[in-house]
């Protein structure tokens, strides 16, 4: 019985779009994106600012409405089902929210307590590998320890699908190879892995795939070691290449 | 030159607000004079002798009046006696966002980066408050002469420019207390320390007519410099010293929160408490009330809920002795104690305490719901909603639970100050029905519901506009209360004030056709906020 769940689930791609937008005006936003990320991958999403990175993860979370196409995680829709997508979901956002005078302990106890499964160990595991004080104030910790609080509070519920908006930024490279670390565990565990990121090294080094955005319209995805195996230029300059210097230029995104 | 642009830029909004509000707070009043003051001097007589009296009964908030006959003198007491208070909570809110906000914004880091010095930044924000203030309270000086040119009567220029000057150096000298206030706390506390302190300054004047014994203190309060200009009212003048006075108040108060700034860290308070050590732990609270909905909300905000119910209870005790200092005399009269005796069915302490206590209690429980509304509203902007909506929980459910937190949040404190006027209305030896003090009390919470009720769909809907519109809505809930009777509006115009629905209830018992309305008003508020919310972007 375990192994059948076990095989329907492999079967299922964990996220699943299909002419997802989210159109913002002006030529901004997201546009008929048809992306399927398999079980158990690790996906890179690339993209210069404005390019709609967020915007995807914010439509995959259900955060916000698409304005045409549906998106779907391990074949749930992501706005009528996102109660029961988020049960399965840990997710890091771009930017870490205020949380005033209240303790990281305190934090991780009242997110913790509405997502409920949280096991105290994984925490302590967690916390101890990026030394991240829990006793110290929200508004005491650096960019980088309120970095470090997303990642615990993305990963303490050992979610099978990890959604993360630039995971590594404001982390020092210390703290970035034991992230990798933590991916490459949860992964092996059984976790998807769906990560937009500016680094391209980074992506090289803990991606299976790829997903280039441009301008809203994604214009590649590919597995990096057919790319490897096939002998084609660096990432960063398949990268690139997808972009001119007007494109550069381009008005960033409401993300 | 740039400097003073950008800090009278940053209050554009406060400026806007303010001035729109001093303007309709005057133009109002000068109208109503013409409505209900009468036309023969006979009839403007009278109205003066029973205005007195109400302001005999007025003098914990507003100053004794002179001229009350006149619509000079009367817009002097009922507008800028009032205004006086809102621009002392303008100056805070400003004051406090300039010295700290700013600076925790990461903006006054910005600004110092370009080169300029934290005096010339610290003097742009004064000089851009000051013009804005002065603005604001012109603009309710020309109110009072256009509806004074309503009435057919013409106003001179001059007291008006005077009592806008007044008016503004108060403000300003507000202002620079506030900054200097903020200076030497901490970010978090400086706008409740500055409030408090305000508030002491406030009160010290005020009720040094009451309690004789403040009146040694009153030179230290810029709002006793503000009184003693009175050039609206005949008779009265402009008290050049007394507005002087607040001037070098200001001054002073701005130069010491300059050479405060100067000498210490961005993003630390002046004086610095000694931290315990604390060592590292690793492991999240353990405390269970994190995992139980609705609890775990007021365990979050119990630090506010804590103040809120202090500072009420706080209140609430002060309004009984002020209330038996008040009736006390009168009851020395047989003929009036018969008189009050028959009027108020023989529950004359029952009956002013709901006027004196219930009345500032309601508009305390509208801020004390615009508060929470601010703080769904900060959620959303923040990005704290997208993370408590990363969890499993659907976005009617994160509603159902801010207005159950809220329902509890403002029965514990109605509760806890209604203890306090109980307790304190014993040792005062005052017969107050305890049956009608605990309606009267549990009435507040619905009340504060009917805001919440109302912010939570503008919080669905805008976010970012919630808290002005929701503040917009209060002030002309509490002016359809205020006005209505004056101009004889319809009831059902009269209904539409969450203060009408709210009633007298220690001396009348609760308005149950009230109470039903505002339970109606509650549950379509929060059902429409439920809609609105599945259907829009969050953060945006």
């Amino acid at each position: 019985m375990h192994g059948a769940y076990m095989l329907r689930e492999m079967a299922v791609s964990a996220i699943r779009t299909s002419k997802l937008s989210k159109d913002y005006g002006v030529g901004r936003g997201l546009f008929e994106l048809d992306l399927e990320v398999g079980s158990q991958e690790v996906f890179g999403y690339l993209g210069p600012n404005g390019a709609g990175k967020t915007t995807t993860i914010r439509l995959l979370m259900g955060m916000i409405r698409p304005t045409g196409g549906a998106a779907y995680v391990f074949g749930l829709d992501c706005r009528r089902d996102s109660v029961a997508v988020k049960r399965r979901v840990g997710y890091l956002p771009g930017e870490m929210p205020q949380f005033g005078s209240l303790r990281g302990k305190e934090v991780v106890a009242y997110l913790g307590g509405m997502r409920g499964g949280t096991d105290p160990k994984v925490v302590r595991s967690i916390a101890e590998r990026f030394d991240l004080d829990l006793n110290r104030r929200f508004r005491e910790y650096s960019s980088g320890n309120k970095r470090k609080l997303g990642l615990l509070l993305a990963f303490m519920h050992r979610p099978d699908l990890l959604i993360l908006d630039e995971p590594t930024s404001g982390l020092d490279p210390l703290n970035q190879q034991e992230f990798y670390e933590l991916l490459r565990e949860a992964r092996a565990a059984g976790a998807t892995v769906f990560l937009s990121s500016h680094v391209l090294s980074e992506v090289e080094q803990i991606c299976d795939t790829v997903g280039i955005l441009r301008a809203g319209k994604l214009v590649r995805v590919a597995r990096l070691q057919e790319l490897r195996d096939a002998g084609e230029t660096s990432l960063e300059e398949i990268f690139l290449s997808y972009y001119s210097e007007t494109d550069h230029h381009q008005k960033a995104l409401p993300e | 030159m740039t400097a003073i642009r950008l800090g009278f830029r940053l209050g554009r909004w406060g400026l806007l607000g303010f001035s729109v509000l001093a303007f309709a707070s005057s133009f109002i009043q000068a109208v109503a004079f013409y409505q209900i003051a009468g036309h023969s001097p006979a009839q403007r007589a009278a109205f003066g002798q029973s205005m007195a009296q109400l302001a005999s009964q007025l003098t914990f908030i507003l100053a004794p009046p002179s001229g009350l006959d006149t619509v000079g003198g009367y817009v002097e007491w009922r507008s800028f006696g009032g205004l006086a208070i809102l621009f002392g909570v303008w100056a805070l809110v400003s004051g406090s966002g300039a010295a700290r906000g700013d600076e925790e914004r990461g903006l006054v880091e910005a600004v110092l980066a370009t080169g300029l010095t934290r005096s010339r930044w610290l003097a742009s924000r004064v000089t851009g408050y000051a013009l804005a203030s002065f603005v604001a309270a012109l603009a309710s000086g020309l109110a009072l002469v256009a509806g004074a040119a309503g009435g057919g009567e013409s106003v001179s220029l001059r007291p008006v420019i005077e009592i806008s000057v007044a008016l503004a150096a108060l403000g300003l000298s507000c202002y620079a207390l506030t900054l200097l206030i903020a200076q030497l706390t901490g970010a978090r506390i400086a706008t409740a320390a500055a409030g408090v302190v305000l508030l002491i300054l406030f009160l010290i004047n005020r009720l040094s007519q009451t309690f004789t014994w403040l009146a040694s203190w009153r030179w230290l309060s810029p709002f006793h410099y503000y009184e003693l200009n009175q050039p609206l009212a005949p008779g009265g003048a402009f008290d050049v010293r007394a507005t002087l006075t607040m001037l070098g108040i200001a001054l002073v108060a701005a130069a010491a929160a300059g050479a405060v700034f100067e000498s210490r860290d961005l993003g630390a308070p002046f004086v610095r408490w000694p931290s315990r050590h604390r060592p590292a732990g690793y492991e999240p609270s353990g405390a269970p009330l994190w995992r139980i909905p609705v609890v775990r909300a007021l365990y979050e905000r119990r630090a506010g809920l804590s103040m809120w119910a202090a500072g009420l209870a706080a209140v609430s005790v002060l309004f009984v002795y002020l209330t038996k200092t008040v009736i006390q005399p009168l009851l020395s009269f047989p003929a009036l104690s018969q008189f009050f005796g028959g009027f108020v069915g023989g529950q004359l302490y029952t009956s002013f305490l709901g006027y004196f206590w219930l009345s500032l209690a309601q508009l305390l429980f509208a801020g004390f719901a615009i508060a929470q509304v601010a703080r769904w509203s900060a959620e959303d902007a923040d990005g704290r909603l997208e993370l408590i909506l990363s969890t499993p929980r659907s976005r009617a459910s994160v509603v159902v639970e801010r207005a159950i937190a809220l329902t509890l949040g403002a029965a514990i404190v109605a509760a806890v100050s209604g203890v306090a006027v109980a307790v304190a209305a014993h040792y005062q030896a005052m017969n107050v029905s305890g049956e009608r003090l605990a309606e009267g009390t549990l009435l507040l919470v619905p009340f504060a519901l009917v805001f919440a009720a109302a912010g939570a769909v503008l919080a669905s809907w805008n976010p970012r506009a919630a808290v002005g519109l929701l503040g917009g809505l209060a002030f002309a809930s509490y002016l359809v209360d205020e006005l209505g009777p004056l101009f004889r509006w319809p009831t059902w115009v009269q209904d539409l004030s969450a203060f009408k629905l709210f009633g007298s209830p220690l001396s009348t018992g609760i308005d149950r056709s009230g109470l039903a309305i505002m339970v109606a008003i509650i549950l379509v508020g929060f059902a429409v906020s439920i809609l609105l919310m599945e259907r829009r972007d969050i953060g945006a």
